[in-house]
């Protein structure tokens, strides 16, 4: 069976839903700007890459079509090169580099580029058209639960204060500001060209937080509640790709491997507690990958909530020195479809800058599901 | 000239009616300084849909050159009143400054000024805009207190003639009146194109007047702001207590003296008498009345200038808070202590005693008869006003008429002076103006008792004056060309059916006007069968068209619930579906009617209000409309139709994304969250005012821009519209409304009640039990809303709302 690298990773600006710099760009557009890059900058030959699978939570208006195939078209990748586009809500892109990975050990397939997108300013959470089952709403309405009404629950089930909620969004964006400022995001980002000019930086960090400023919100989704905007992911637009090759591919075209996928894994759980679903997937990773949790030194945790983020850091036994080291998605933001592209990516090349051995990246996913990637350093 | 300096809604009979043959067209405005008047200007003129250029100084060391006028442009997007009636007129307005943009000028067909009022700078700034720009272009001043002969002083001998003062008042896009002086050099067709782009695209009241100090609004407003205060401070009256004698009887805006003060700024007092006392006649009574008042001085130097300003003679204190159940109170300064204290009831009997009298003559007469501290307040204000006002024409302006369209128009007084003079008769004054030993003026004197105003033949006719201040015949008040008031119909004719709460006017050209007249213009019954009325005349062939119209202040402000109230606490369920069932029936056929129906609404147009406009076969609405579903407000749904109608516009709005959920998502919203439009444009956006529906600038010409809606559509063989059809979600899309409520719920900001309400209105806005290949008419909606509001007004929470607006007028958010 073949190792499988990853091999690239870029992405997009992250930018506010509505008022960033990307509202007025198409997600296509953005993404396949993203793809050209990640292309441009690994120096892979497009005539090699079997397919374009790209992660999307709600794939229609402008990310409708089977956009996967039209980012393809407009990024110039040869007609030889597929495209599908793939929907598991947040763990979408990770989903995608799960496909190619298994593909690539099939041997149907060297070199994939799975990416992300989600333009939730163009296309608003729950889509144009919402219209769920009404006899499941009516047997189990917690099948359509809303996300802040997760976090709330979690909250309550595992005790997190609203303080301690506030202190992890303060952490995460004093990270995120250290990093941008440091230039850390520089190569990852990929500048976008709009009408207006081009977009390099993330729109949606606020390094003007401050604990007193954070306790003065309202609650956002409960008014007994203790989660607010400020402990929560911002909506967001943005893009990310990362590139899915063989080890032998790699060796052989002499690409720079970022990481090996050492293994990965899907989980369930109740989807009123969905935020806690990075638990179960990331025990049974580690588990596929023969390791424990102390052989894991960098840790990407996607933060929907700082309490869903807390009750898995809590259940897990996570160690935050080594989690989330330029901050996580309540300061950079969290486009939908996007996230899992960016935090494995992310993992991957922390793991070739801080030299560490192995990494994990692992998210919670609408409806109470958990996905999780392990990393081994090449 | 004469007939150039007569007032534009009162020319003589004498006067050519006729305009000059070219009147240069405006398509492009230059507007220089962007302060509050200038930039007020500016979003009006983008208001009217023009182009602007908004020009001011580099300010020094800024590296945006632009950022006076970038700035004013970014703060009045978030003002409220909004300077601006849509988002689409900000685009319009293009900033610059005065030392690189001037060439952005050289395509203005008007320019104005509203610099700072010193000669010496805006002579600067004519020099140089005389340098770039067109010939024959326009360009005026908005000074309000620099004489236009001083402005013109050692400029070009070619600059005078495109010249003009053009005097706004504050909030440009509100208050209604244009002050026009036209110079002795200003070219005819200059004025003619002015008064005419005032009228129709800004939609003022053009008022040309006399190169006097103040014009003619100011100069009588000062003078009554300085009576006004220095006699309540004189009579040891509260704030209060002189606000609600003014208003009450005498027509003042509700915000009364000193919250007017407060809205322009105790601060500007000083200069705006100095101004006056600087260029007034030697001879002026401004100058007996004037005196410093060490209070007004004491709150400038505290800060207290106003509503900008730290607080005024009224000023909120304490913080509102949602958790706390905290509200603000008000409060008022003390006028002899100059402290604040928390504003009090006002309890006068001068003011019951006019209260019993009656309305009109009987009412005032009885205020300012009455002995107590209201009494004689209201007497010494009044009568001193109105001499000075006797007194002033015509050095001020040729007709009395113009005097009062001024201050009704300017400072939003119900009645001019000379209407004033009128109610309270003319020949009373005179004598107690003599009796107490006080000058009456020789017009005053000269009238005899008789009256400035009469209806004779039909037609509202003035007194005019002569030049030596000597009443002469009466005259006609004149209209501009273009403008049908349903006043003057009213003066001369009968109505052509009429009930206690609705009549019928015809029009002209075969049309009839429906016209409200219930309070509030709340629909009823008897409108309805009104309704129904002209339904029939125009069946008969007596008439050929409809139009909805009135002259009051708000359009109707929906349905009367207190019949709905009464009902419902008697269970005549069967009475409130019957009147749902009537009203739905008559809005249907008039919707259906073989003939062509325009509703013309200005102001409030809601809840009902809102839904016969929604029927009708076109809408020509004023700028100045106010728009909205707001039954929620009262535990309730739209019943007659609102529902029905937005889901069909929402529906076939070809911009919308596809799919059976997006029509009913935007109309939900606009509905459960009680969305008002406010101004025509934005209704136009919320599809309350259709793509293809008018807007009418000028209020005074609404009627006849109506009228002439009608007859288009008669003229272009006028179908009624197909029913229409709809893809409705059914159960699948009220779950995901309900769903969306249960959030809003959870979070907060929904109340128990809100979430009876709203739920309901998903039911209806789905399409109740429809699948979503199935099609649903008219019929099924209708069904559905009277469902609904039965069902809703079978609820103690909503009971509670309907009882809860009538006590108080304010929702009730349980």
């Amino acid at each position: 069976m073949s190792n499988v690298l990853i091999a690239g990773y870029a992405r997009s600006p992250f930018t506010p839903a509505r008022k960033g710099e990307l509202a007025k760009v198409r997600p296509d557009d953005v993404a396949a700007q993203v793809v050209r890059a990640l292309v441009e900058r690994t120096g892979i030959d497009p005539a090699d890459i079997e397919d374009l699978i790209v992660g999307c939570a709600f794939p229609e208006g402008e990310q409708g079509f089977n956009v996967a195939r039209l980012i393809a078209f407009l990024a110039d990748l040869p007609n030889s090169v597929g495209g599908a586009t793939v929907n598991r809500f947040c763990g979408s892109s990770m989903q995608a580099i799960h496909i190619a990975a298994g593909a690539i050990q099939m041997g149907a397939g060297e070199a994939f580029i799975c990416a992300g997108v989600e333009s939730m300013t163009r296309i608003p959470m729950g889509g144009f058209n919402p219209l769920p089952n009404p006899v499941l709403y009516e047997r189990y309405p917690q099948a359509f639960v809303s996300m802040g009404e997760t976090a709330e629950n979690l909250a309550k089930k595992h005790g997190i204060a609203r303080q301690r909620q506030e202190e992890m969004a303060l952490a995460s964006q004093q990270k995120a500001a250290a990093a941008q400022k440091d230039g850390r995001f520089d190569d990852e980002i990929v500048p976008i060209t709009t009408k207006n000019g081009t977009v390099t930086r993330d729109g949606c960090l606020r390094p003007e937080t401050t604990l007193e400023g954070l306790a003065g919100l309202e609650p956002a989704f409960d008014q007994k509640g203790t989660v607010t905007a400020g402990t929560s992911s911002p909506l967001t637009d943005g893009a990310a790709a990362t590139l899915v090759v063989s080890e032998a591919y790699a060796e052989r075209k002499g690409l720079k491997p970022l990481a090996r996928i050492k293994s990965f894994a899907i989980s369930g759980c109740q989807p009123e507690i969905m935020g806690i679903g990075p638990v179960l997937s990331s025990r049974k990773a580690l588990q596929r990958a023969g390791i424990g949790l102390d052989d894991v030194q960098v840790i990407e945790l996607n933060e929907a909530f700082a309490a869903q983020a807390l009750a898995c850091v809590d259940e897990l036994g996570l160690d935050m020195a080594k989690t989330n080291l330029d901050g996580g998605a309540i300061a950079l933001g969290h486009p939908l479809g996007a996230t899992g592209a960016r935090i494995t990516g992310k993992a991957a090349s922390l793991l070739a800058r801080e030299g560490k051995k192995y990494a994990l990246a692992t998210q919670c996913i609408g409806g109470g599901q958990g996905i999780a990637t392990v990393l081994e350093a090449v | 000239m004469a007939e150039l300096a007569a007032p534009l809604l009162a020319e003589p009979a004498t006067a050519p009616a006729a305009e000059p043959p070219s009147r240069p067209k405006i398509a492009k405005v230059g507007v220089l300084g962007s302060g509050t008047m200038g930039s007020g200007i500016a979003a009006h003129v983008a208001n009217a849909g023009l182009p602007v250029v908004l020009l001011d100084v580099v300010p020094a060391g800024a590296t945006d050159r632009n950022a006076l006028a970038a700035g004013a442009v970014e703060r009045m997007a978030k003002q409220k009143p909004a300077p601006l009636m849509s988002a689409r007129a900000a685009k319009l307005i293009a900033v610059g400054n005065l030392e690189d943009d001037l060439g952005k000028l050289a395509d203005c067909d008007w320019i104005v000024e509203a610099v700072i009022e010193r000669l010496d700078v805006k002579q600067q700034v004519y020099r140089a805009v005389d340098a770039v720009r067109k010939p024959g272009s326009i360009v005026s001043s908005n000074t309000s207190t620099i004489p236009l002969t001083k402005l013109v002083e050692g400029l070009p001998e070619s600059f005078a003639p495109d010249f003009l003062v053009t005097h706004f008042f504050n909030p440009p896009r509100y208050m209604r009146l244009l002050e026009v002086v036209a110079g002795e050099a200003t070219r005819p067709e200059a004025v003619a194109a002015i008064r005419a782009f005032g009228d129709e695209r800004l939609g003022k009241s053009v008022v040309l007047c006399k190169d006097t100090p103040a014009f003619i609004a100011n100069r009588i407003g000062t003078f009554w702001i300085e009576v006004a205060t220095r006699e309540a401070i004189d009579l040891g009256l509260t704030v209060e207590e002189a606000d609600a004698v003014a208003g009450k009887h005498m027509g003042i805006p509700k915000t009364g003296i000193f919250g007017l003060l407060d809205l322009v700024g105790i601060d500007l007092g000083p200069h705006i008498a100095a101004s006056l006392l600087a260029n007034l006649p030697a001879n002026d009574a401004y100058r007996d009345v004037h005196r410093p008042e060490p209070l007004l001085a004491g709150m400038i130097e505290r800060g207290l200038t106003g509503r900008k300003g730290k607080g005024g003679f009224y000023r909120m204190q304490g913080k509102a808070g949602i958790k706390t159940g905290a509200a603000r109170t008000m409060e008022a300064i003390d006028l002899k202590s100059g402290e604040y204290r928390p504003t009090r009831e006002v309890k006068l009997a001068s003011l019951d005693a006019a209260k019993a009298a009656g309305k009109g003559e009987a009412a005032l007469r009885a205020l300012v008869e009455h002995p107590d501290r209201g009494g004689q307040y209201a007497w010494r204000m009044l009568s001193q006003i109105l001499a000075y006002a006797a007194s002033l024409v015509p050095d001020i302006a040729d007709e009395v008429a113009s005097v009062d369209e001024a201050m009704r128009a300017g400072y939003s007084w119900e009645l001019g002076p000379f209407e004033l003079i009128d109610r309270l008769g003319p020949g009373y004054l005179a004598k107690r103006l003599a009796a107490e030993g006080r000058p009456v003026p020789p017009l005053l004197a000269a009238m005899g008792g008789e009256p400035f105003y009469r209806v004779e033949g039909g037609k509202l006719q003035q007194r005019a004056v002569t030049a030596a201040k000597q009443p002469a015949g009466y005259v006609d008040v004149r209209r501009p060309d273009g403008v049908l008031l349903l006043a003057d119909v009213k003066r001369a004719s009968k109505p052509v059916a009429k009930n206690s709460s609705a009549s019928l006017w015809d029009i002209g050209d075969g049309v009839l006007c429906l016209e409200f007249h219930t309070k509030m213009n709340a629909l009823d019954d008897g409108i309805i069968r009104m309704l129904g009325k002209a339904h029939e005349l125009i069946d008969g062939a007596a008439f050929k068209a409809l139009v909805i119209y009135n002259e009051a202040s708000n359009f109707s402000v929906g349905a009367n619930i207190g019949i709905a109230l009464f009902a419902a606490n008697l269970a005549m369920w069967n009475d409130i579906e019957g009147s749902i069932a009537g009203g739905q029936q008559a809005f249907k056929a008039l919707k259906y009617a073989p003939f062509p129906s325009v509703a013309a609404p200005a102001g409030m147009a809601l809840g009902g209000g809102c839904e016969i406009t929604l029927h009708c076969s076109a809408v020509q609405a004023s700028a100045e409309t106010y728009m909205g579903l707001v039954e929620v407000g009262v535990g309730v749904i739209p019943g007659w139709g609102g529902c029905k109608e937005m889901l069909g516009r929402w529906s076939t709005n070809p911009k919308r994304p596809g799919g059976p959920m997006p029509a009913v998502a935007k109309v939900f919203e606009l509905i459960s969250t009680a969305v008002v439009s406010t101004s025509a444009e934005e209704a136009r956006e919320n599809l309350f005012v259709r793509p293809t529906d008018g807007i009418t600038m000028n209020r005074d010409r609404l009627l006849a821009d109506a009228k002439a809606r009608a007859l288009a559509l008669l003229a272009a063989g006028y179908q009624p519209p197909k029913p229409f059809a709809l893809n409705l979600p059914g159960a699948s899309g009220r779950v995901a409304l309900e769903m969306a409520v249960d959030g809003f719920r959870q979070s907060g900001k929904a109340t128990p009640h809100d979430e009876v309400v709203a739920k309901k209105l998903a039911r209806v806005l789905t399409g109740g039990d429809t699948d979503v290949t199935d099609k649903v008419g008219d019929d099924d909606l209708s069904r559905l809303e009277r469902e609904a509001f039965v069902a809703l007004v079978k609820t103690p929470g909503t009971l509670a709302r309907i009882e809860h607006m009538l006590d108080t007028g304010k929702p009730l958010r349980n």
